[in-house]
């Protein structure tokens, strides 16, 4: 039986993260100088990954803060949105400390 | 925008040279650097709320003992900065300094300025320091530094524009240069010498910098100064041929964007619009909240308003057939002249340049 671990993802400490109101927020990485303009659900995400978690458990995070969800649909657009991120060096892989 | 992208902070008042054009002069003989600890504080405040980035100028940068310290808690604080220098300063050992933790990572650019192709020309602005901040581009320039020149011009060197082009493009071998003006602001007005271009001057800097341009595919660019004036002047003359009455977002004091994402230091902490408008006090660093000065000053309130002037409220531009193209100008040259910020500013307004207008004329640099 096949017991690979999930992989956790976890926020980059060097990028900041500029709350704008109702509009969301931007992500700004110093060390590429990449800027992402993220929505309200984004941020909901970025927040949610403050702490290490696999994509399901990003997830899980997000219906818990949103109501009627519909699940697949969530967990596609999670997917998506980190992808970006990890490309971007937002995020980086947990594993007792940040890869990137 | 919650807080300001960037932040200009003159981290000194100290300076080993005494520039004719400077415009920082009069500060810098009257107020006293912060500490350490105090500029330290501050990057973490600017950290707190997310702030991009920092321009570190002075003064002279590198006067200060402990610049690295600066730059390594601008890093710690999730920023990038950039670094404006007479470049007389620059070792070896300065460059060996930028290679510790993410000092090279984190650098936008470093400028230098540069006001002629030979010693006896830069030096009349910048007395005495030609070979010092050559040597000092070179070597960056060579380091693989992201560098960036201004080239300042004056009654001294508008006829050296083309020497000056081929020294940092083909022999320093730049990637671009930077040109502007000097104005009257600063020391500029104290000088003995009137160092600021004739209107014969400024269309001859504007008629070779547009032919340099040309030579060396783009690679001179201009915000300010006898260049973008030129070019500005190209897209006015072409649209009035077409009959047209404007551009887009022009026809009020719309000349400056700073406002809506910049936010300035002085090297005793007092929060200012811009270095240019230093008179315009909106607090102090370590006193003040920051993030509360940008939002709400009436000052900063006052500036974003003044973007809603339309010219056309304004005497010197009622009746003006460039109106809907103008942008009123730089804020501080307003204030310079007029006493008035919510006017428009005389050194940028294209009637003037014509030699049109009836309130001000460019021949005798007086108000009639």
């Amino acid at each position: 039986m096949n017991t690979t671990e999930p992989t956790l993802y976890v926020v980059n400490p060097d990028v900041s993260c500029r709350e704008e109101g109702p509009d969301g927020a931007l992500l700004f990485n110093p060390d590429t100088d990449a800027v992402l303009v993220i929505n309200t659900t984004g941020l909901l995400i970025w927040e949610a990954l403050r702490e290490p978690r696999d994509k399901a458990g990003v997830v899980t995070a997000l219906e818990s803060r949103c109501n009627n969800v519909p699940e697949d649909s969530v967990a596609g657009d999670v997917d998506e949105f980190m992808e970006q991120l990890i490309a971007k060096g937002f995020l980086g892989i947990y594993q007792g400390t940040v890869q990137f | 925008m919650s807080a300001p992208q960037s932040v200009d902070i003159a981290i000194t008042g100290r300076c080993n040279l005494h520039c004719k054009y400077c415009f920082y002069a009069d500060e810098m003989v009257a107020l006293r650097d912060l500490p350490t600890e105090r500029w330290l504080a501050f990057f973490a405040e600017l950290g707190g709320l997310a702030v991009q980035r920092v321009t570190l100028t002075g003064g002279e940068v590198f006067t200060r003992p402990d610049l690295f310290e600066l730059i390594d808690g601008v890093i710690a604080n999730r920023m990038r900065y950039g670094l404006l220098t007479n470049g007389t300063l620059v070792t070896e050992k300065v460059l060996a300094q930028f290679e510790q933790g993410k000092r090279r990572l984190r650098l936008d650019s470093i400028q230098i300025s540069i006001d002629g192709s030979r010693a006896e020309i830069h030096n009349k602005t910048r007395p005495d320091s030609f070979d010092r901040a050559i040597r000092g581009l070179r070597l960056l320039v060579e380091a693989g530094f992201p560098m960036t020149v201004r080239v300042t011009i004056t009654r001294h060197n508008v006829d050296d524009l083309e020497n000056i082009a081929h020294l940092l493009l083909e022999d320093v071998g730049l990637k671009s240069f930077s040109t502007n003006e000097a104005y009257a602001c600063g020391i500029v007005e104290r000088q003995e010498e009137n160092i600021i271009l004739t209107p014969a001057q400024r269309r001859q800097a504007m008629h070779v910098l547009t032919d340099l341009v040309a030579r060396y595919d783009g690679r001179i660019g201009a915000t300010a100064g006898p260049l973008a004036l030129a070019r500005e002047s190209e897209r006015i003359e072409a649209a009035l041929a077409r009959g047209e009455t404007g551009f887009p977002g022009r026809g009020t004091l719309s000349g400056c964007g700073g406002m809506w994402s910049k936010l300035a230091v002085l090297h005793d902490g007092a929060i200012v619009p811009c270095h240019t408008i230093s008179e315009l006090k909106l607090g102090v660093i370590g006193v003040d909240d920051f993030q509360q000065v940008w939002l709400s000053h009436p000052t900063m309130v006052m500036l974003r308003q003044r973007h809603t002037i339309p010219l056309q409220s304004l005497d010197t531009c009622r009746d003006c057939i460039y109106q809907g193209f103008c942008t009123g100008g730089c804020p501080q040259g307003a204030l310079f002249f007029n006493s008035d910020i919510n006017t428009r500013n005389p050194m940028n307004c294209y009637r003037v340049f014509k030699g049109e207008d009836p309130y001000y004329t460019l021949e005798t640099g007086e108000a009639m």
